[in-house]
């Protein structure tokens, strides 16, 4: 049994700290908001209060007041990037509440987007992470290789992002036999990169130097505060939804949770390296998923209920509580609804995301690490991310002054010289 | 995880204050069918610690977030477990839920044993307004730190419409 006690005291409450410095709540990694405050002893990073909740737009309460198909196209507006990870997890809660049956070509067919959407999520990590390294090149290659699958998802749904494919009882669209040598097309180009992707990552001495045991996390930290996705797995935890407890086109499958181990054979860090590492092996992962989702996809109707209004008319004789999960790119997400008989909307809906998982685990990933790698180690939560404005510095006068996005990259990007010159 | 494994190690840990079980079983695969099981518990409030730290001792479980409802005289919490981790088809879900009543909406702490759960209880207080008691952290985390009301409840609805309006005007626009 692994130790359950953890400190997460901020520090020793920054009675030593020379600086605090607050980052965001425009935020300096994610092009999301959320407040860092950062407790310094000179250049160390000593305590971390993390306040999110800038961008809450409600969209439980609302959700909670529209019909369940209102409700399902929401659900798509969650998040950008897992734009079909919060409908999958919404279908299938829905479906276990009200015991609609998913016919097995709509199963397939979802697995196929949601993997589709795992390899760009992660292709757009990577390349933000190596632009807050400083390697811009690296960021203009993997954005190159990005389009290949946006595009792929566009022909496949008519959108590069919100593809509308999941509907309670099946998905929306087929995807018709004339449709797969463009996804072949696509899974061979990748299958070509793949290689090239991990030697610029993790064959690279200023990657290397700039990510090995910054922002780790430890096996029992992570298990502790209920980290979730590659943050978890990067740790050393094998824990993925499509392995623990199957559901789709993952239950014909033999899928097994992705750790550093399978890289090098080393025990995990969880640190940025380590993050990166369960990315990219990733993307292998889900080059093999959606091979084998169109070699065996299964012939068949792609919805148990086609009319938009009996759908709903059954909908409303439902009557029961339900969990849907799904292994996004970035972790678990959970949604759980409760739907009463009679009612158009829903009783209770919670959505879990898995920054909600994985925001705790930011305080120890932080802890003992410098101002300079404030932006690869925020970054490492999580995929999505874009821009940095403007840190607030505040010293123990009460004097301020404003460092602005550049600044802190150059800081970001003066360590690497540092380093690279050593 | 054997799901009636779980059941039975909670009934005779917890004996008779188990007020409510059951075990859902979902059929998943479209080649060879398996089975996957959801397990829901019912428990008082004054056994929830209890419970959980039965779970976390026995069961390793992993928290994936706290769901609630309001009842009308009470609020639901559904605290969802996930244990087994590890494995391929090892893990079964496990909801604990409990019912505040909300002349008294009080609940205890499960951060002492699983230091996860502070994201998903702060959440609990600052919607439901329930007093999360022995939480390390009780300010607001999502909502803004000076806000008073608590958006989830149906009771307190025309407050947080209120509200909603306030800021809109502040905002100068159209309601």
């Amino acid at each position: 049994m692994h130790n359950r006690s953890i400190n997460l005291e901020i520090g020793d409450g920054g009675k030593n700290a020379c600086y605090t410095i607050p980052i965001g709540p425009t935020h300096p990694a994610l092009k999301e908001p959320i407040r860092f405050l950062f407790d310094l002893e000179g250049e160390q990073i000593v305590g971390v209060d993390i306040k999110p909740g800038f961008a809450h737009r409600g969209i439980e309460y609302m959700g909670m007041r529209r019909n369940l198909i209102q409700t399902l196209y929401l659900s798509e507006r969650i998040c950008g990037i897992c734009s079909i990870s919060h409908p999958l997890a919404f279908t299938q809660a829905v479906e276990n509440a009200a015991g609609i049956e998913v016919p097995p070509r709509a199963q397939y067919i979802r697995t196929i987007i949601g993997e589709l959407e795992r390899i760009h999520s992660h292709l757009l990590w990577a390349g933000v992470g190596a632009h807050e390294l400083g390697f811009d090149t690296l960021l203009h290659l993997t954005w190159n290789v990005r389009e290949k699958c946006m595009d792929l998802l566009e022909q496949l749904t008519g959108n590069r992002v919100d593809y509308a494919i999941p509907i309670f009882g099946g998905v929306r669209r087929d995807i018709p036999a004339e449709k797969a040598p463009l996804a072949y097309q696509a899974l061979d180009y990748y299958k070509g990169l793949l290689q090239q992707m991990i030697d610029a990552f993790l064959h690279d001495k200023s990657v290397e130097m700039r990510t090995r045991n910054i922002g780790a996390l430890t096996y029992d930290d992570a298990v502790n505060l209920c980290a979730a996705g590659p943050v978890a797995r990067a740790a050393g935890v094998p824990k993925d939804v499509r392995q623990d407890m199957p559901y789709l086109a993952y239950a014909d499958m033999d899928i097994k949770a992705i750790t550093p181990a399978d890289y090098d054979g080393k025990e995990a860090v969880g640190d940025v390296f380590d993050n990166i590492v369960v990315r990219l092996l990733e993307v292998a992962q889900s080059i093999e998923i959606i091979e084998f989702c169109l070699e065996n996809l299964p012939e068949g109707e792609i919805t148990s209920i086609p009319k938009v209004p009996a759908l709903l008319a059954a909908l409303k004789k439902a009557d029961g509580e339900g969990i849907g999960r799904h292994e996004a790119p970035r972790g678990e997400v959970f949604h759980y609804v409760r739907l009463v008989e009679g009612q158009d909307e829903m009783a209770a809906w919670k959505v879990k995301a898995p920054t909600y998982s994985n925001l705790m685990s930011w305080v120890p990933k932080f802890m003992g690490d410098e101002v300079a790698d404030i932006p690869i180690i925020a970054a490492s939560i999580d995929p999505c991310m874009c821009c940095m404005d403007r840190v607030h510095i505040v010293d123990e006068k009460g004097q301020h002054s404003i460092r602005v996005k550049e600044e802190l990259i150059q800081l970001s990007r003066a360590k690497t010289r540092r380093m690279m010159t050593r | 995880m054997n799901p009636d494994t779980i059941l039975s190690s909670f009934k005779s840990a917890l004996g008779g204050k188990v007020l409510e079980d059951r075990k859902i079983e979902r059929t998943v695969g479209t080649k060879t069918p398996r089975s996957v099981y959801d397990l829901w518990l019912v428990v008082d409030r004054d056994t929830l610690h209890a419970a959980v730290e039965h779970l976390v001792a026995e069961f390793n479980p992993h928290l994936s977030v706290i769901s609630g409802e309001d009842i009308g005289d009470g609020v639901a919490l559904n605290y969802h477990f996930t244990s087994g981790w590890g494995e391929q088809y090892g893990e079964v879900t496990f909801s604990i839920r409990c019912v505040v009543p909300k002349s008294d909406l009080r609940i205890p702490t499960i951060c002492d044993i699983l230091p996860g759960a502070q994201t998903a209880e702060r959440e609990k207080k600052e919607f439901y307004g329930i007093e999360v008691v022995g939480i390390p952290d009780d300010r607001n985390l999502f909502l803004p730190e000076d806000m008073t009301i608590h958006p989830w409840r149906n009771d307190l609805e025309e407050e947080t419409k209120k509200s909603v309006k306030r800021l809109v005007k502040w905002e100068e626009r159209d309601a």
